[in-house]
């Protein structure tokens, strides 16, 4: 049994299908799909324009990304029911972690958040770019925040400040 | 577990007491139910049955899937006495199920 | 403790009355629940039980397990988890038993039109309107047959009401569609069909003992009627289980199915720190649903030495920084009238605590997520076998591929028929709709109709074809064997 099964944390050690080469992770941005257990799921497929998501087996398979085709777009983030779909653009320093986020009130652009790793374990700081909450991606709003480079691979998440009166 | 870990909600029976009736001889759920009364509340057993069918279980060495959990009978749902006289209910049997409204 | 801001949810409330509770004035919105109101008012004990006089507060919310009883407007024993409230109501803390006056009632009708308690006689009736009980009805009515849906909840949609997340499975089965919203498209697919919905009436009984009709009894707001229907599709869901440990009768113990009631369908939070037991899906969502509603969760435990649910459940949770402790179990509840802590402990491979290693936290409300049990009551009424399958739940009506029990022409389909999906449910709704509209022998499109059996079997062998799928999909091949070692000649 891997350590996931017993603390829900995904560990490097698994994530090599989700994990773009170095060389593309620094030619653009792309989406990471942390999707490893076989669950009868498929929407993600259906939702990338370009077709970069494929299911190969049954709906069970686990999803692989085209890194090639995929440019990043972020139109898959909302229709994962699983929020397992983040997008990585690590082209600069600092880099921008796109996150979904179904939490209010929301962060503001320009905002200072406080980052966290998979393990909710704080690693810093990031300033909130962009938050995207049309109606089309039904309640799931996409937050990019600006991380530093090495982080781009291990902020998942973040806490609004207190003093900002969020919750999470 | 505690003796006094209560068990049967509706009629307040403790772990204790289930573990004695069965120690007793109080073998199956139905004569638990008649005894204690565990079962024949407002729930009709839906909290309990399956914890009780364990400790049976536990107690005497039949596999849970042996122990015969309580017959259930008509109505569903606890209803007032005064809703069952209104109408009788379609087998005849006035009083229907065993949730006495005292 | 009302929840005003929600990423998913817009709590519609009634208009702001005030009641009476044990002489104190208080503030609650029409249409909510005694129960719901009282706990937004920070009320946790609503009775003392009969024996011992423990404080007791709701537990399942939804009118199965008597936790809540109080004594209402003079009436004892009212389920003020269902009951709504109305302005000028006195609400009182009930001791004992109650004395109930034996007032009959039995003025209106339950179709509400007039037509007294006997309701006729229908090809089709289907208790329970969840996935699994509109399926059915929808799947009937495009083959054109006609059909009663009865429900005891006024909002149809059974567990989908309560779901803020979107659902898993394939685009084609509503995948990615919000639970609650994934209801309100099966009812417009409903409106299309030549059936009927019957919101918060309860079917008290079903007697089969005058084939081929099977007669259900039925109660909406203490009236009784009467529904004769050729075949029935029982769709009625599964109770949550309980678990026994030191004081698991505190207040502000409940089961995972009431704080989502209270959290999801009347923007009550339960509490403030929720410890949440059962790391399966229903406890991950549920613990994040609780995050969702500004609620802190202390943490997740779980006996099991893994994971029981999706890991993509648990990750979303464990990045906001909720830990998940599998190998670990609750000993008991603290506090006088209501919880204020929890202490759990790791447990060995056979599931016992290890001494040394008990650590207290303090939380607020203690939520139980330890699984389900089919819902199969009127099954065994109705007189059809039943089998102990595990995987399935427990105890479940024994059925055939088609869904059909041992009582020709009684179905039972979803979660009643052993615990699965939502996805699932849909899918055995269509079947077992499908398969009673076969049995009645109506003039029907035949080819069309095996068609549509065949394509709701697929996708069920598809659903289950995973890992996860493991379990129900042995469950369900068991109970086939057995059914048919037992019931050869049909
Ligand atoms: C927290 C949580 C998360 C979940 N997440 C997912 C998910 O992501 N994807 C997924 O596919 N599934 C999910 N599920 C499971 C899914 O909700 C259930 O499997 C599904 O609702 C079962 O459908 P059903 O129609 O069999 O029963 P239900 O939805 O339980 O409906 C049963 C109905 O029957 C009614 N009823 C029962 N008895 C009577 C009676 N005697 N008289 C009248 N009416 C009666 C009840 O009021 C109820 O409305 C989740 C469940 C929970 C609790
Ligand atoms: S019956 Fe009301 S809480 Fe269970």
């Amino acid at each position: 049994m891997t350590e996931r099964r017993r603390d829900g944390v995904l560990r490097e050690a698994e994530m090599g299908p989700v994990v773009p080469s170095a060389e593309r992770l620094a030619r653009g941005p792309v989406v990471i799909v942390e999707c490893v257990e076989n669950i009868p799921c498929n929407p993600c497929v259906a939702a990338c324009p370009k077709g970069a998501i494929a299911i190969r087996g049954d709906i069970n398979d686990t999803p692989v990304v085209d890194f090639e085709t995929c440019d990043g777009c972020r139109v898959c983030i909302s229709a994962c029911p699983g929020l397992a779909i983040f997008a990585v653009d690590a082209t600069g320093d600092p880099a921008l972690v796109s996150i979904p986020y179904e939490f209010r009130p929301l962060p503001e652009t320009g905002e200072i958040v406080t980052t966290l790793d998979r393990e909710g374990a704080e690693s810093g700081e990031g300033k909130v770019v962009r938050v995207l909450s049309a109606k089309a991606l039904d309640r799931t709003p996409i937050v990019t925040i600006e991380v530093p480079k090495n982080l781009a691979m291990r902020v998942r998440h973040f806490r609004r400040k207190p003093d900002r009166g969020g919750t999470s | 577990m505690k003796e006094d870990v209560v068990i049967c909600r509706c009629e307040d029976i403790t772990y204790g007491e289930i573990v004695d009736a069965v120690r007793g001889g109080l073998t199956t759920t139905e004569e638990i139910k008649r005894i204690l009364r565990c079962g024949m509340g407002p729930c009709q057993g839906r909290t309990c049955s399956r914890l009780i069918v364990r400790i049976i279980s536990q107690e005497t060495g039949v596999p849970v899937a042996e122990v015969r959990f309580p017959v259930v009978r008509p109505p569903s749902r606890p209803v007032e006495i005064g809703v069952m006289a209104a109408g009788g209910p379609p087998d005849g049997n006035p009083s229907g199920g065993e949730y006495d409204a005292d | 403790m009302r929840i005003r801001e929600h990423p998913i949810l817009e709590f519609e409330r009634g208009r702001e009355v005030e009641f009476d509770f044990d002489g104190r004035r208080l503030c609650g919105h029409e249409g909510e629940t005694i129960a719901a109101a009282l706990h937004a008012s920070g009320v946790r004990v609503l009775r003392k039980s009969i024996r011992h006089g423990r404080p007791r507060g709701f537990f399942c919310a939804i009118g199965r397990c008597s936790s809540c009883l109080m004594t209402v407007d003079g009436v004892p024993n009212v389920m003020t988890c269902v009951t709504p409230l109305r302005r000028g109501m006195k609400v009182e803390t009930q001791t004992g038993k109650g004395t109930l006056a034996a007032e009959a009632k039995g003025a209106g009708s339950i179709a509400g039109d007039g037509s007294g308690s006997d309701l006729g006689t229908v090809p089709l009736a289907i208790v329970g309107a969840g996935p699994a009980g509109l399926s059915a009805a929808v799947y009937a009515g495009r083959l054109g047959v006609e059909s009663v849906v009865v429900d005891e909840n006024e909002v149809p949609g059974g567990q989908l009401i309560k779901q803020t997340h979107m659902f898993f499975g394939s685009l084609e089965h509503y995948a990615r569609v919000r639970g609650v919203d994934i209801g309100t498209q099966l009812c417009r697919e409903l409106e299309k069909c030549p059936s009927k919905l019957l919101t918060g009436t309860t079917v008290l009984g079903l007697y089969t003992d005058d084939p081929p009709w099977k007669t259900l009894s039925l109660m909406k707001n203490g009236v009784r009627g009467e529904l004769r229907a050729r075949t029935v599709v029982l769709a009625t869901g599964a109770s949550e289980n309980m678990l026994a440990f030191e004081n698991c009768d505190l207040p502000g113990v409940y089961g995972a199915g009431a704080v989502q009631t209270l959290m999801n369908v009347y923007g009550v939070a339960p509490g403030e720190r929720v410890l949440m037991v059962g790391a399966g899906n229903i406890g991950l969502i549920v613990g994040y649903q609780l995050l969702q509603a500004a609620v802190d969760v202390a943490a997740v435990i779980d006996a099991m030495d893994e994971i029981g649910g999706y890991h993509v459940h648990a990750a979303k949770i464990r990045r906001m920084g909720v830990p998940i402790l599998t190998s670990h179990t609750i000993l008991s509840a603290g506090g006088t009238d209501r919880v204020e802590r929890a202490t759990i402990s790791r447990v060995d491979s056979d599931w016992q605590p290890v001494e040394g290693t008990e650590r207290t936290i303090d939380v607020d409300t203690i939520c139980l997520a330890v699984g389900l049990t089919p819902n199969c009551e009127l099954a065994s009424m109705a007189g059809c076998d039943d089998e102990y399958v595990p995987e399935l739940g427990g105890l479940v009506s024994a059925h055939d591929a088609d869904l059909e029990t041992s009582v020709p022409g009684v179905f039972i389909a979803g979660d009643a028929s052993g615990i699965e999906e939502a996805s699932t449910a849909m899918l055995e709704g269509r079947l077992a709709g499908l398969a009673a509209v076969e049995r009645l022998e109506v003039e029907v499109d035949r080819e069309k109709l095996l068609a549509m059996k065949e394509e709701a079997a697929s996708g069920l062998s598809e659903l289950r074809a995973g890992p996860f799928g493991d379990r129900p999909r042995l469950g369900k091949e068991r109970m086939l064997a057995l059914a048919a070692s037992r019931g050869g000649d049909r």
